[in-house]
């Protein structure tokens, strides 16, 4: 057993961000734990999936994060804890529950973890979720390191209960993704027993009463936070600067002043508790200073609400300054890193600290040492294949059409390794509702196709419905669904068609292609190998009328390595390689461009990168000359 | 080299694609991954920024102004163009007749071809059956005959040529519509260029008022109900105005005037009815069912038809001369509308 599932505390361990929420979960009594996998949030779920084989809790891998709210708020209402995880997209999915599920209260303590991700590293956004904070009228927690995320995160249990309603706790990648050492706590060792009292239901009526009760809850929570321990000031009493700062840009702050030297000169209020605002904190905080700076992610989420507080104050505040997004002191979107905030010193207090930023300096050390990378598929990856077959395909039927694309790896059909085809991406399923919409375009001289291409995973998610609605409204719709039998992006987490759960139990999965017959959709099966017969497959179908489905059916590459392999030893035959003047120059390398795909530059001409090249043979048959060969691998 | 107009792709699809002139000859297929014939289209598959490019070069439509390499005597002729000779033929075996467009001529002259050596391989256009019509490599004599029958739509037969080429066979006959003759005469001329020897020993031309867009006349056919797979297609002489199509299911009649619609916009810019390229011209007797119309313009053509009278492969007749004059007239105004047409088209692009 790891040492995170652990009965005893009081050691330290080196705990990812992730895995310190998770501990804090269990170490706060968590019983029911469950969510929908993304980036930078997964490893939460996947640490207390594994947990669920030691420890008596329960852990799912839910179909998408409304139900995961849904499931853990039954273990709330039936009296148990427990904790729904998801990055910030996921927080708009579960929202429509969100919002009512803040009327009608809970019961056992349930915690909401939503893992921002500032600059949009790995999602398609960078929304900052706290709004939901706001809107649904949730106390919120913003813990800065993964110490203080383990405490934060079993206080946010007792906190529920204390109110009756969910708490959120948000992280960022940084967080989320960090380790340090982590003093963890005890697990408690309590019996526990679901059950819900009919005599008490939960729901949103009468509206208007309800809605009082869950402001009055919120000020319940506001008392809370003032006599917390998680707002802490510190520096000098009458500061030159007093910066207000949450989650990992309290860090950048920290290390900014330090850096700076100017300890001595500058206050900062470490707000952890940021919805609502304990305003009784921030009011004797202000007093210290009239200039104030905000330090947050993404939004200006505390910068407006305490502007808006003081504002209320009135002449109480007096006249301060306040600086932050909305003045332009700090940037309004990306991620925040410390030199920001040194080079904001450098103005603020006239010094010369560095000429060059932190990025800059790396840059000038890296520069010829890294190149640059493109975003692209992996080795033997079946999106290649996918792509290269709808991209003949649509050449071939030459009406310009087009990719309604959606959430996945294959979200990179939208550059060169997916061959620019994808035109749109948006959220979860969205493109195979927006796909639906074209089909509907005829009657306003639309003659585009559009192929919808939407992963498996995804395709539970929430690409159902928008399928539903082609066939219930007869839109012209073509699905390829890219059935990779994972959910590759996000790590490999299993959903509803790979046959096992969460804990790694087996489970009937569901046969996609008998649920789309179902719906009376045809549906055909293509290998996204064979790129050809693809393409042909690919293009009769975008001859055809209403809802069809192709489901391009091949384990995603990373899950072929693991189980085996490849059947291939690729190699190219220089003599037969036509190098530079190959379709117009280097068309394997230059248009198929797969990375064990490489330029020999002494030979002039393609050849395996041996240490790349997984040995899928998908060159083989795209090579016009017939110079890549497969043959079978050395063993 | 003008940087605005460069010789390869990127000048073909301005000059040729986005005008939409192609007219489906397949010149430019399969010289590289890019060009690629399917169901009837020519399209392109990825871009290409060479500045020097064989498709381009060989397009019978991409004829930027004073860039014509095909040869001045042709291009100012008249009529049907110049001739050595000009004879009705048709071909002895009854069987070789009934499946054919007219007389059997191209399969009669091939055959005896490949026989003789004067070729190895022939470049014909499939059918197609239930799909388009597409070239092919025919290298046994025996499989020549399958190959025959018209269907009115263009092909991408060339590509066919440009696939094998490298592959072993060293003089190859092709038959073809007048644009492709074009093409392999802009390709002749490149080879010179080049001084590499040309694989196309023999250049059989049909005659041509217009091809069909091929998906577009699919998509018809099958809107109206036409069941079976396609035999062929005929157009029955004036006054009929009718487009018989004969399949395994029966014989269909079309109005013409519906059939007119799909054809390809880069036929009315031809000036070309005859096959002034070719070393055989081939076409209908109009008013003589089963003969054909030969007109016979190079040596290498000469030579064929002669040895095919002498072994009694075809058997042919004087040409009347009244009909010698109605065919020169048809051609005349084919080559006047194609050249008003290009006219007005030129206007237009300098008026906007």
């Amino acid at each position: 057993m790891k040492k995170i599932f652990q009965k005893n505390g009081n050691i330290n361990l080196l705990l990812q961000g992730n895995e310190a929420i998770a501990r804090g979960a269990l170490e706060g009594d968590v019983s029911f734990c469950s969510g929908y996998p993304g980036n930078p949030s997964s490893e939460i779920i996947e640490t207390l999936a594994d947990a669920a084989s030691h420890l008596p809790i329960y852990t799912e891998w839910s179909i998408n994060e409304k139900v995961a709210v849904e499931a853990a708020a039954a273990a709330s209402f039936a009296g148990l804890r427990s904790i729904v995880c998801m990055k910030q997209c996921g927080l708009n999915v579960a929202s429509d529950f969100l919002v009512n599920l803040t009327l009608s209260g809970t019961k056992g303590g349930m915690v909401l973890v939503t893992c921002d991700d500032p600059s949009g590293i790995s999602s398609t956004n960078e929304e900052d979720a706290r709004v939901f904070a706001d809107l649904a009228d949730t106390p919120l927690l913003e813990p800065s390191t993964p110490q203080e995320a383990l405490e934060m995160t079993k206080w946010a249990f007792d906190l529920s209960e204390k109110i009756n309603n969910i708490v959120l706790l948000r992280s960022v990648s940084h967080l989320s993704h960090t380790r340090s050492v982590v003093r963890i706590g005890e697990l408690p060792e309590n019996e526990k027993k679901a059950r819900f009292d009919t005599r008490n239901p939960f729901h949103t009526f009468p509206v208007i009463a309800k809605h009082n009760i869950r402001h009055e809850k919120l000020k319940t929570a506001e008392t809370i936070f003032e006599s917390s321990s998680w707002n802490p000031y510190q520096g000098p009493e009458e500061p030159e600067l007093l910066i207000m700062a949450c989650g990992s840009a309290w860090c950048y702050v920290l290390e900014a002043v330090e850096i700076a030297g100017l300890t001595g000169r500058i206050g900062i209020l470490k707000l952890g508790t940021t919805w609502p605002l304990p305003k009784k904190i921030v009011r004797e905080t202000l007093r210290k200073c009239d200039r104030i700076l905000f330090a947050e992610e993404v939004d200006p989420f505390i910068e407006t609400a305490i502007k808006a507080y003081a504002a209320d104050l009135g002449e109480e505040a007096g006249g301060k300054t306040f600086m932050g997004k909305a003045s332009g002191h700090i940037p309004s979107t990306g991620e925040l890193n410390p030199s920001i905030f040194l080079n904001l010193f450098e103005i603020l207090f006239g010094l010369d600290l560095i000429n060059k930023t932190y990025r800059e300096k790396v840059g000038e050390h890296l520069d010829g040492v890294i190149f640059p990378r493109e975003f692209g598929f992996c080795p033997g990856c079946p999106h290649r294949g996918s792509y290269y077959a709808i991209k003949q395909a649509l050449a071939w039927d030459n009406r310009d059409g087009f990719i309604s694309g959606d959430i996945g790896c294959y979200t990179m059909g939208i550059w060169p390794t997916g061959f620019n085809q994808v035109k749109s991406v948006h959220a979860m399923g969205s493109g195979l509702g927006i796909a639906s919409g074209y089909g509907k375009l005829a009657q306003f001289g639309f003659d585009q196709p559009v192929v919808t291409v939407c992963g498996d995973s995804t395709f539970y998610h929430a690409g159902l419905p928008g399928l539903i609605n082609a066939k219930f409204n007869k839109s012209d719709i073509l699905l390829l669904v890219l059935d990779n039998s994972a959910t590759a992006m996000t790590g490999f987490q299993p959903h509803p068609g790979t046959g096992s759960t969460a804990t790694g139990e087996d489970t009937e999965p569901v046969d996609l292609e008998a649920l789309l017959r179902s719906l009376n959709i045809g549906v055909d099966v293509a290998d996204p190998y064979e790129t050809e017969a693809s393409a042909q497959k690919i293009y009769a179908l975008l001859q055809k009328k209403g809802p069809r489905v192709l489901i391009m059916k091949r384990k995603c590459a990373l899950v072929q390595g693991k189980q085996g392999g490849f059947p291939y030893q690729m190699s190219v035959n220089h003599d037969v390689c036509l190098g530079e003047s190959c379709g117009c120059g280097r068309y394997c390398t230059r248009i198929f461009r797969c990375p064990g795909l490489i330029w020999d530059k002494e030979n002039m001409k393609a050849t395996i990168d041996q240490v790349v090249c997984v040995g899928c043979g998908m060159c083989a048959d795209i090579c016009p000359r017939g110079a890549i060969e497969k043959t079978g691998k050395r063993n | 080299m003008d940087k605005k107009n460069p010789e390869g792709q990127t000048g073909l699809v301005e000059h040729v694609f986005k005008k939409g002139l192609c007219v489906t000859c397949g010149a430019c297929v399969d010289l590289c991954p890019y060009m690629h014939y399917h169901d009837g289209r020519v399209t392109v598959m990825d871009k290409c920024q060479a500045e020097d490019g064989r498709c381009f070069k060989w397009c019978p439509r991409a004829v930027p102004p004073g860039m014509n390499t095909a040869d001045a005597e042709q291009m100012a002729a008249k009529g049907i163009g110049p001739f050595r000779k000009i004879v009705a033929a048709r071909a002895c075996d009854e069987k070789k007749r009934e499946s054919s467009q007219n007389g059997g001529m191209a399969t009669a002259l091939l055959t005896l071809a490949m026989e003789t050596g004067m070729i190895q391989g022939a470049i014909l256009t499939d059918r197609g059956d239930d799909d388009a019509p597409s070239g092919k490599m025919v290298l046994s004599k025996e499989m020549i005959s399958a190959f025959s029958g018209s269907r009115y739509s263009a092909s991408g037969a060339l590509s066919a040529l440009n696939r094998a080429v490298g592959k072993g066979v060293e003089k190859i006959g092709v038959v073809g519509l007048p644009c492709q003759m074009e093409a392999l005469e802009r390709r002749h001329q490149y080879y010179i260029k080049k001084q590499m020897t040309d694989q196309v020993t023999l250049k059989i031309g049909l005659f041509c008022t217009w091809a069909l867009d091929y998906r577009k006349l699919a998509a018809y056919l099958e809107q109206e109900g036409l069941t079976g797979t396609v035999i062929k297609c005929d157009i029955p002489p004036p006054p009929a105005e009718i487009f018989r199509v004969y399949t395994t299911g029966g014989t269909f009649d079309f109005p013409l005037p519906d059939i007119r619609q799909m054809i390809q916009k880069g036929c009315s810019v031809c000036t070309d009815m005859t096959s002034l390229y070719a070393d055989i011209s081939l076409g209908a007797y109009e008013g003589r069912e089963g003969w054909n119309t030969l007109i016979i313009r190079t040596e290498t053509g000469e030579k064929l038809v002669d040895l095919a009278v002498s072994k009694g492969r075809i058997e042919i007749e004087a040409f009347p001369e009244k009909n010698m004059s109605d065919l020169d007239h048809a051609a005349q105004n084919k080559k006047n509308r194609g050249a008003d047409a290009s006219l007005k088209m030129t206007e237009g692009e300098v008026g906007s």
